[in-house]
């Protein structure tokens, strides 16, 4: 990825509280038009990384820039440059959603003319015309969140991030916000959106960012991040026949890891491998299975599970948190000793 | 039964958890035993008639009725908006409890809070009792019941109020609302209209006796309060006790009526506009409506400051039809207290009719600004909206200053609904004309510092309820506590202390402007408005820098 091209870039940023490491070097850079998913366990530091990037929060070192803009130093640029939906919604009492709109609207200095048009299209866009002169705190989590979308759009900013936009919505409510996601980003804006709904965030990013215990465990195209943070990978191998599948399976056993997984599907005609095994050693296998004259008719990778990367990143954290604890704790007992 | 002690169990611990409570408990013993040292005999002569004690006592009489009304009200009005915005209501409703266990359950653990605190009077009493003069069951222990019936009243009116709001704000606000109304305001009609024998007038006598004031007045065989010198001849205190029985009774049927699932499921309104409705029903909306409620609004102006309208919009009170109707309402106070000036002035003067309207003015200011003004960041911050403010272009003074004229400009209105009071009085006395200007200036400082102390506060705290009770604690401190250290002008205050501590307090200075018994010896203008000048500005700085703070990256 060329740096050039990218609207979000942050480089090694770090923050603490005190003795709290609440992000740790991440670093990250994001093109114009992409959607990225931003996950990590509670607590991982996602939060603090838009709370900075929307300028709402000040690192401890490193920097974070939005289309060149530096989220401390040019705060006034960044602020018109990004549109933020925090988790809580933030209403008012005995506002409309028009009014509500209409004050978000001035609040960004547009002129009253065409603020009129801007709320009538970010509206429309968000499917939420029909609800215009209802009071805002009376509308349900679902509709709040359309109308959290809306306000985030009002001032046409660069980039849009979402903070667990899909949190409490229903089936149906998640499809429509899905929709219009996909559509902001056909636009041309760029989006962050974190979410712990991992099979949300997998069908519309193009790109994902797993944090755990402060830190970046993984960045890239979903395939990428599974391949990545998943200790194992599954290799499919399918055949022209099933006859004697059991007796293959047996032969392929003692060329992998002791503890690999090998099972048979005789409906499918297929030998699956759940395998550390690297690259050179696959191409070996198949080697093997060609020579000996099976006839392979597919050998493949299955693509990895956003959520089992995700435990995995999550396991690695809390390995790391249980580590650095019990370091500090026998250190404090040697003090004590000495 | 069993399910009532579980509920009282629950709240009372809950609130002896509390480091709120400790605080106020020990506000209440050091403040107390603070009005037992002031008052001690300090000649060697020693008083065997107990006319000393007798006055301790009746001191700290009217202060533990003050404590009562002002701490009371803050933990019934709360109890069941927390309840509801928690969702633990839903739990206690789908309990095996009955509606009438959980009210009891509520109540009587809020009476047991206030059995504490009145204990926490306990050592300042007893060392009033050792003063003589005083008999334990005659006066203390009939006190402390009167005391506990006042306080079952007040708690009553706190979780009636809360079934009524939404949030804890706006219940501790209505509480404290419906208690002034109750106890304070009731004698304001008598005094504007003393003496009189027209059916208005005796309406006005019957009212007053609505407060418990006059009850523990005669208890202390005081008299009246407003009987122009003269004593009362009824039996208030056995009419105050029936009122606060019937009250308590149908307060609490009406409340455990209230207290069901429908607190909880309220109705969400569907947005009716006229815009949308057919022609026939926009013309003749039109016509009823001088500003149509429901009409979609045209957008805030580009020059406008738009927190300054957003405050509007969002107050229970402040769309325009709102406003229009507070000024309408403003005119007819402003024309009774016309009428109260012209009548009284031959009676008492026109100082006393003058004196008179200040006091209601600022009642009505100290009243009403917290709810104006304390939620003005803490409410922002409670909601999460703060954080969408932030994100904004928006600058630190634009956000101040649409927040503090939407405050002001309110206040104003209300300033202006008295003016023609002032008006007759200029007319029968014209040589009070600068004096009145003075009076003006005095009620105008008095609003800046009431708003920028609530504002203030609201900066400090992250709930809006908290917010309130503060504000209105310092407003209190203000304007109450200062009046408190004139009343004792004689002893144990010194002229000098006493006059340096009315500095401090705007309404004083009016009162001295107006000439007003017991503050013409005083020389509190222009020196109070120096001070109380100097007060807001430094409370601005305090606010600007406070929401600078909040505003900018943490």
């Amino acid at each position: 990825m060329s740096s050039q091209d990218a609207v979000v870039e942050i480089h090694e940023l770090s923050k603490h509280y005190g003795e709290f490491i609440a992000l740790d070097n991440l670093s990250l850079t994001l093109n114009r038009g992409s959607i990225l998913g931003f996950i990590g366990p509670n607590g991982a530091g996602k939060t603090t990384t838009i709370r900075i990037l929307v300028g709402l929060s000040r690192p401890t070192s490193g920097y974070a820039k939005i289309g060149g803009a530096d989220c401390v130093r040019d705060l006034a640029k960044v602020r018109r440059l990004v549109g933020y939906m925090p988790d809580k919604f933030g209403s008012y009492d005995n506002m409309r959603v028009r009014e509500y709109l209409d004050f978000f609207g001035a609040a960004f200095g547009i002129a009253r003319k065409e603020r009129r048009k801007r709320v009538a299209e970010v509206l429309e866009l968000t499917n939420a015309v029909w609800m215009q002169d209802r009071y805002v705190e009376s509308l349900s989590h679902g509709m709040q969140q359309r109308i959290g979308i809306a306000r985030t759009l009002l001032h046409n900013p660069e980039v849009l991030i979402l903070d667990e936009p899909a949190n409490g919505l229903d089936p149906e409510a998640r499809i429509e916000m899905r929709t219009i996601l996909l559509r902001l980003a056909a636009e041309g804006r760029t989006l962050i959106v974190t979410s712990h709904i991992l099979p949300e965030l997998s069908r519309i990013c193009d790109r994902i960012a797993i944090v755990a215990g402060g830190k970046l465990r993984a960045v890239g195209t979903l395939q990428e991040v599974t391949r990545e943070l998943s200790q194992r990978r599954t290799i499919e191998i399918q055949f022209l026949t099933s006859t004697g599948l059991a007796d293959v399976a047996s032969r392929i056993r003692p060329t992998l890891e002791a503890d690999a997984e090998v099972t048979v599907s005789e409906a499918e005609a297929t030998i699956r491998c759940r395998t550390s095994a690297n690259d050179q050693k696959m191409a070996a296998l198949l080697n093997q299975l060609v020579t000996a004259g099976d006839r392979v008719s597919q050998f493949r990778e299955v693509a990895g599970d956003l959520e089992e990367a995700f435990v995995s990143a999550a396991r690695v954290a809390e390995a790391e948190r249980t580590e650095r604890e019990s370091g500090a704790a026998s250190s404090a007992k040697a003090e004590v000793a000495r | 039964m069993i399910g009532c002690l579980v509920i009282i169990e629950r709240e009372l611990l809950a609130l002896l958890r509390s480091s709120k409570t400790l605080a106020i408990f020990l506000t209440v013993s050091v403040a107390f035993s603070g009005i037992v040292l002031l008052k001690w005999p300090s000649s060697a002569i020693v008083d065997l008639n107990g006319a000393k004690g007798r006055e301790v006592f009746q001191w700290l009489t009217y202060a533990m009725l003050a404590a009562a009304i002002l701490i009371v009200p803050v933990f019934p009005s709360t109890a069941l908006v927390t309840e509801v915005r928690r969702h633990t209501l839903e739990l206690l409703l789908n309990s095996p409890l009955s509606r009438t266990s959980i009210y009891l359950g509520k109540a009587l653990a809020m009476l047991g809070f206030v059995v504490l605190l009145l204990f926490a009077t306990l050592p300042a009493l007893a060392s009033c009792f050792l003063m003589g003069g005083l008999s334990f069951t005659d006066d203390i222990l009939k006190l402390y019941m009167f005391l506990l019936l006042v306080s079952a009243q007040l708690v009553v009116v706190g979780l009636l109020v809360g079934t009524y709001c939404r949030s804890t704000e706006s219940a501790l606000r209505w509480s404290y609302g419906v208690t002034f109304a109750m106890t304070i305001v009731p004698f304001f009609p008598d005094a504007l209209f003393p003496g009189g024998t027209s059916p208005i007038a005796k309406a006005f006598q019957w009212l007053k006796l609505i407060s418990p004031i006059p009850s523990l007045m005669q208890m202390l065989n005081k008299g009246s309060v407003g009987g122009s010198g003269l004593m009362e001849t009824r039996d208030v205190v056995s009419w105050y006790i029936g009122f606060a029985v019937c009250f308590i009774l149908i307060g609490s049927v009406v409340c455990i009526l209230r207290l069901s699932h429908s607190l909880l499921d309220r109705s969400r309104s569907q947005g009716f506009i006229t815009d949308d409705q057919s022609q026939w029903v926009q013309a003749s909306r039109r016509v009823l409506y001088l500003v149509d409620p429901q009409r979609r609004s045209a957008g805030i102006p580009t020059l406008v400051n738009p927190l300054m309208v957003k405050e509007f919009q969002c107050r229970q009170f402040g769309r325009m039809h709102w406003l229009l109707r507070l000024v309408a309402g403003c005119a007819v106070l402003s024309l009774v207290l016309t009428l109260a000036s012209a009548q009284g002035t031959e009676a008492r003067g026109v100082e006393y009719t003058g004196a008179l309207i200040i006091v209601l003015q600022v009642a009505l200011i100290v009243l009403l600004t917290p709810g104006l003004a304390s939620g003005m960041i803490a409410g922002e911050r409670e909601g999460g909206s703060w954080d969408l403010l932030r994100v904004t272009p928006l600058t630190t003074g634009q956000i101040l200053r649409g927040k503090l004229i939407s405050v002001l400009l309110t206040l104003a209105l209300l300033l202006c609904a008295t003016l023609p009071g002032y008006a007759v009085i200029m007319l029968i006395k014209p040589t009070l004309q600068q004096q009145v200007v003075q009076v003006l200036v005095c009620l105008v400082l008095a609003a800046l510092l009431s708003m920028l102390v609530s504002a203030t506060v609201s900066s400090f705290f992250r709930s809006t309820a908290v917010a309130t009770a503060v504000s209105y604690a310092v407003l209190v401190a203000i304007f109450g506590g200062t009046m408190l250290i004139w009343m004792n002008r004689e002893s144990p205050f010194g002229f000098d202390f006493v006059q340096n501590a009315l500095r401090l307090n705007p309404m004083a200075a009016a009162l001295n402007a107006m000439q007003a018994d017991g503050f013409q010896s005083y020389d509190l203008i222009p020196s109070g408005w120096w001070i109380t000048g100097i007060t807001c500005t430094v409370l601005l700085a305090v606010l600007y820098a406070q929401v600078l703070r909040l505003t900018r990256p943490d």
